[in-house]
């Protein structure tokens, strides 16, 4: 990840990653026929990669602004974000048809992928330090 | 010893399940304004050292994505609490 400086590129890996690892909740919730949970799967992961690719063009509009501005242009665009997230935890846990930790789960999974990416690439770093140290 | 009827023990909690739902929903604006003030530093930044914009832009990004998932967490802790 650290390799990456473009974050168009960023963006696209981080997506496709998302979905790789967005596979196995879903096939689990298709394959035990519990729709409420792969709707709220789904659901979730919609909205989280929306406010994700909305977060880098908010990010790219903030660096054309000046210090202050583009401070509060941020915590601004946090705030729409935050009243959408709550929005869709409301919706989740007032209609039946749709499981509130399963969009919960949903709307973490691009967190979950960066984490567990930077940490994929600590292991790599630090085996891959010892191995070097080991050949020495 | 005060002994309370069960409505009142109810009402009790009731609120301060509303009351924690309140601070948990405060607790999540902390990390709009921590965005905030690394996106005005990241402009200054760019400002100084332009061939670098990528490498902050996806710095900034990575740290946004993780910061701002304790908003979601306080949102599920305050739904739980006020539904619950």
């Amino acid at each position: 990840m650290k390799h990456i400086d473009d974050p168009v590129r960023l963006q696209k890996e981080i997506l496709k990653k998302t979905c790789y690892l967005a596979v196995i909740p879903v096939l689990y919730s298709l394959v035990s026929g519990e729709w409420a949970t792969l709707l709220g799967l789904l659901f979730g992961l919609l909205i989280g990669t929306l406010i994700f690719r909305l977060r880098l063009i908010n990010i790219e509009r903030s660096l054309q602004m000046s210090e202050g501005k583009a401070t509060s242009f941020i915590r601004n665009r946090y705030f729409i974000e935050y009243a959408i997230y709550l929005a869709v935890l409301l919706v989740a846990r007032k209609n039946p048809a749709v499981n509130f930790l399963a969009t919960a789960i949903g709307l973490f999974f691009i967190k979950f992928t960066v984490i567990g990416w930077v940490i994929i690439d600590l292991i790599r770093d630090a085996f891959n330090q010892k191995l070097e140290s080991f050949k020495r | 010893m005060i002994q309370f009827t069960p409505e009142v023990v109810e009402a009790i909690i009731t609120t301060a399940s509303l009351i924690g739902a309140g601070v948990a929903v405060i607790a999540g604006m902390g990390p709009g304004i921590g965005m905030g003030l690394a996106a005005g530093k990241a402009t200054t930044a760019v400002r100084r050292q332009p061939e670098a914009r990528g490498a902050i832009i996806t710095t900034m990004l990575l740290g946004q994505i993780i910061s701002g998932s304790t908003g979601i967490y306080s949102l599920v802790i305050a739904i739980f609490l006020i539904f619950s």
